[in-house]
């Protein structure tokens, strides 16, 4: 067995090596986000929000000691990005916060000239985000993985229209749409650059819409292509990895690669152009590595013990073999979800996960 | 000249398949205007266009937005012809709650599977999004509906159906309950103890139709 390595080794050599050099054990991520309120101190309300810089600290730092995981994405929610562009946000005490749907920031086609450039530097949660990721840097930095976080400008920009106008829109008027996508576009390009200056190791980018669950492919490449090539260029230029997330089915892998390069995709089902992980595994596995797949419901959330280690141990036998694999839920760990069940999937790694 | 009923029916079709919102609503006036039976223009015409349109969802020619644009144009039409529809003695369609649960906005889904409900005849009691547990339940009662269809896009609203389940079957244990949304999988239905999940409008109807007929032999049988 090679020397046990530290969490941020293990997770750089696990995504960086595939094919040549494997680590001691894969890394092993159950994407916890809104979970780690619960070792903060604060309610979830309070946690997103964010206006706690210690707090939020102080819950991944804790639940990186006792939950054991190598590293950690700072996902706070989807709407942050959307919210601090104008979108009015609520946020529940109990749940994951959320754009006011009643309320749309765009509530006409013609609204879409509304969306002006901001500055994250004078903004509420973006600044917060980029805030913790200097802390944690700080704190955690040399010892475990930590990923920046940006919600894509298709998924924001449909935020703060309501997904089923947007959706129309985007066959209907695309003129209107186009122009306002790339003015979040430059905005995100900026903020992902200042969380990598930050410290972030590498930056995620959700494409969520880059999969056959929404948009067809032509259809994404028209409006995200260019878009998620600058944001992910400039996460490459400023030293860090670009990582994807999309939990669609049926991810247009050939274009995301051709679009944003992604050192690591975070995923919860396989590409439109294969049938199975396996076959994922072949078609895609030198490309980029994966980070996925244990289902966040039916198993991090509801599963007995022996259901999680039978699924950690399938998806390591099926991907392990030459690195390129992170062992971790498909998408975010379940705010709400047993976090004993969490420690359970960094003790499947452990035990299956180790390279000989 | 004046549209035979042949030809408005599948100039419907054409206008929802290739979501012609303008289209479908002049050919909806024009079919009430010349006395065409409008519920023949409902369910041949416009549930035979969507038809194809589930069948496009399927094959991944049509994706989300197509698909939307579909449902569109074939509201705009139904909205002209619904008041022209006579009710035919015997002709029971399934009647079903559907709603997204407490907490969750997200109704993208459920929208579409009301479009496709309505389209193929149903009767969709829709309650929105961010629907309090105890709604369903009254609901269901207020309209004796066969099914009730709960949607949940987040692992925090989707352990409200635990709790809501039990409370629909307590009330009346011969409704059957459809789950759906990313968190939701089979192992979700035999926990929670709901009859079905399905992962798309289309299947979603097709697993409906399943069970209204089963629940009409069972009271047949009864």
């Amino acid at each position: 067995m090679a020397k046990e390595m530290s969490s941020l080794e293990r997770v750089a050599v696990g995504i960086t090596q595939r094919g040549k050099s494997v680590p001691d054990m894969v890394p092993v991520c159950p994407v916890l986000c809104g979970a780690t309120h619960r070792f903060s101190g604060i309610s979830y309300g309070e946690w997103s929000r964010g206006i706690d810089v210690d707090s939020f600290v102080k819950g991944h730092v804790d639940s990186l000691n006792m939950i054991g995981h190598d590293g950690f994405a700072m996902l706070v929610d989807l709407s942050v990005e959307a919210g601090e562009f104008g979108q009015e946000v609520i946020f529940p005490e109990m749940d994951t916060a959320h754009p006011n749907y009643d309320n749309p920031f765009i509530k006409t086609p013609d609204d879409y000239a509304k969306i002006k450039k901001i500055d994250w530097r004078k903004s509420g949660r973006m600044k917060f985000v980029v805030d913790c990721i200097k802390a944690l840097s700080a704190e955690i930095g040399k010892t475990h993985a930590m990923m920046g976080f940006v919600y894509g400008s298709l998924g924001t920009l449909s935020m703060m229209r309501g997904p089923e106008k947007f959706f129309m829109d985007l066959v209907e008027c695309p003129e209107k749409v186009i122009p306002a996508l790339q003015i979040m576009d430059e905005v995100l390009n900026d903020y992902a650059i200042a969380q990598a200056e930050a410290g972030a190791h590498g930056v995620v980018y959700d494409n969520l819409y880059a999969s056959e669950s929404i948009l067809s492919k032509p259809l994404w490449e028209k409006f995200e292509g260019k878009g998620m090539k600058m944001v992910c260029d400039s996460i490459q230029k400023a030293g860090s990895l670009v990582v994807h997330h999309n939990c669609g089915n049926g991810i247009y892998f050939d274009k995301i690669i051709e679009w944003g390069h992604p050192d690591l995709v975070s995923h919860a089902y396989v590409a439109d152009d294969v049938d199975s992980w396996e076959e994922h595994k072949k078609k895609w596995g030198l490309a980029t590595a994966t980070m996925g797949w244990i289902p966040p419901g039916p198993v991090a959330m509801l599963g007995t013990p022996e259901e999680i280690e039978e699924e950690c141990k399938a998806e390591l036998e099926i991907y392990m073999k030459d690195g390129g694999y992170v062992l971790a839920t498909g998408c975010e760990y379940g705010p709400n979800a047993p976090l004993r069940n969490a420690v359970r999937i960094v003790e499947a790694r452990n035990k299956y996960g180790v390279y000989a | 000249m004046a549209k035979s009923e042949k030809e408005l029916i599948a100039a419907l079709q054409d206008a929802v398949i290739h979501y012609k919102v303008e289209e479908a609503r002049k050919l909806a006036n024009e079919a009430v205007a010349s006395g065409a039976d409008a519920y023949k223009m409902t369910m041949e015409g416009l549930a035979g266009g969507m038809e194809v349109v589930s069948e496009k969802f399927d094959s991944h020619e049509y994706f989300v937005p197509e698909t939307l644009l579909c449902a569109k144009a074939l509201y705009a039409a139904l909205d002209i012809l619904k008041p022209h529809i006579k009710a035919k003695a015997g002709d029971k369609k399934g009647q079903v709650v559907l709603g997204v649960m407490q907490g969750d906005v997200h109704d993208l889904g459920k929208n579409l599977i009301k479009a496709i409900f309505e389209s193929a005849g149903w009767i969709v009691h829709d309650l929105g999004r961010d629907v309090p547990l105890k709604k369903f339940v009254d609901e269901q009662l207020r309209t004796d509906s066969d099914i009730v269809m709960l949607s949940a896009m987040m692992t925090t609203s989707m352990v409200g159906m635990k709790k809501l389940i039990p409370m629909i079957k307590e009330k009346n244990p011969n409704v059957k309950i459809m789950i759906g949304g990313s968190p939701v999988s089979e192992k979700t239905v035999d926990e929670y103890g709901a009859d079905s999940t399905a992962d798309n409008a289309p299947n979603a109807l097709r697993e409906a139709m399943a069970m209204l007929d089963a629940l009409r032999k069972g009271l047949a049988k009864a």
